[in-house]
């Protein structure tokens, strides 16, 4: 019996001491502003709307140059040429409450003509549109191993319509968790 | 009279058949004071820079319940990889009850060793900071933010189920081990600048398991019956 107590005690001291702390962080720590594209299919009937997967899509962010009095490209690019997707996430500003983004749509509509019952084919190249995202920024502390971000909370999001109809906050909190933020409609 | 003397001495052989069965206990047999050892090494052995001393007390109730309070003094002081630090110490307790599950053999000699099995709510109010926090902005650059959260204030409570050994090494000298398996009850806030180490705990999440050495001594009241019994042993020697 003493035995078998003293084999239990050294395996529990052995497994108590050989725990090592890990530290690194295993939470999501990325918040980007979630958009979905969707295209509205409106006939006599019905309107279907479904999500609109496009050629290729460029998107890159646009800062203000207060020498020029002007918005310029950053100089990285978020999205290049990027192709077959109807979903991009954005990253807002951390430390100002202007965010602005340029994206550029290649992409075809195909409608059915109810009358002739042929395919109209409605091609979109090079398409610019510009979003101004107004947000409020605060900080989230997550962990010790993950420390702290930046959550944003979308005020208003305003769009030039060369492409884009129509756009819709869905969900105005901008965090680490997923979930669509903002809908945009053709 | 003579039939109350008969059912009397009939009491009195089952009783003395009852007495060759199982001992008497007496309901209170003690305090047991004891210091953990393990806490001690752990804490010099710690590479994450935490900390924890306790000792606790044991009553002994029929050296079958034994009713414990437990008392110690935790903290840490971490430094993670990105240079967040971490800062806390303070006070905890844990009160329980622990129930020996070895039976008394019979015609054998009584036994001192305990197998313990227990349960136990733990608590721990204690002050914390979180140092040096800092967000960057990788895409649209400009300026760090540092963040510092000092002296936040906490009260934390679990459960912990036990269980342990102890041996008596030497006269009323025991000493023995506890493993402990605590789980948290208060529950961490999304977002909420949340302890990483909580005193008496561990670290800050659902669960922790924990292990003590302990060596203690074992108080005992003065037997008033032996005494006695010692006084008649110690006269004939005295005559010598």
């Amino acid at each position: 019996m003493k035995k078998t107590q003293y084999i239990v005690f050294t395996l529990c001291l052995i497994a108590a001491f050989s725990c090592a702390v890990d530290e690194s962080c295993r939470t999501n720590r990325s918040v980007l502003m979630d958009l979905g594209m969707y295209h509205v299919n409106k006939t006599d009937t019905s309107t279907i709307t479904t999500a609109f997967s496009f050629d290729s899509l460029t998107v890159r962010g646009l800062k203000y140059d207060n020498a020029a009095n002007k918005y310029v490209y950053t100089d990285s690019i978020l999205y290049n040429n990027a192709k077959a997707i109807s979903k991009i996430n954005l990253p807002l500003h951390s430390f100002e409450s202007t965010s602005a983004f340029e994206v550029t749509f290649n992409g075809k509509i195909i409608k059915t003509n109810t009358v002739t019952n042929k395919n109209d084919t409605t091609v979109y190249v090079n398409k610019k549109d510009t979003l101004t995202v107004t947000h409020q920024n605060m900080d989230k502390y997550l962990s010790l191993e993950c420390g702290s971000i930046k959550i944003h909370s979308v005020d208003t999001i305003l769009t030039t319509n060369n492409f884009i109809d129509s756009i819709r906050i869905t969900n105005r909190k901008v965090n680490n968790i997923n979930v669509e933020n903002i809908k945009i409609y053709k | 009279m003579l039939m109350v003397f008969s059912a009397q001495a009939q009491n009195i052989k089952s009783k003395t058949k009852l007495a060759t069965d199982s001992i008497v206990v007496p309901f209170f047999n003690g305090i047991i004071v004891q210091g953990d050892v393990a806490s001690i090494a752990s804490s010099i052995l710690s590479k994450s820079g935490t900390y924890s001393y306790e000792g606790s007390a044991q009553i002994d109730l029929k050296h079958k319940f034994y009713p414990t309070f437990e008392l110690g003094y935790a903290g840490a002081d971490k430094l993670t990889t990105d240079n967040i630090g971490f800062k806390t110490n303070g006070l905890f307790w844990r009160g329980g009850i622990d129930f020996n599950m070895l039976k008394q053999k019979k015609d054998s000699k009584p036994t001192t060793s305990l197998l313990l099995l227990g349960l136990r709510l733990g608590m721990s109010s204690f002050n914390y900071s979180v140092s040096n926090v800092n967000i960057t902005d990788d895409y649209w650059g400009g300026s760090t933010q540092t963040l510092n959260y000092n002296n936040i204030s906490t009260t934390k409570i679990w459960y912990e189920l036990t269980g342990g050994v102890r041996v008596e090494v030497l006269k009323n000298l025991y000493m023995g081990w506890t493993i402990r398996l605590k789980t948290l009850v208060s529950k961490n806030a999304d977002g909420a600048i949340t302890p990483w180490y909580i005193p008496g705990f561990g670290t800050n999440k659902s669960s922790n398991l924990g292990l003590n050495y302990t060596v203690g001594y074992k108080f005992q009241l003065p037997a008033k019956k032996k005494l006695p019994v010692k006084a008649i042993e110690s006269t004939p020697v005295d005559k010598k």
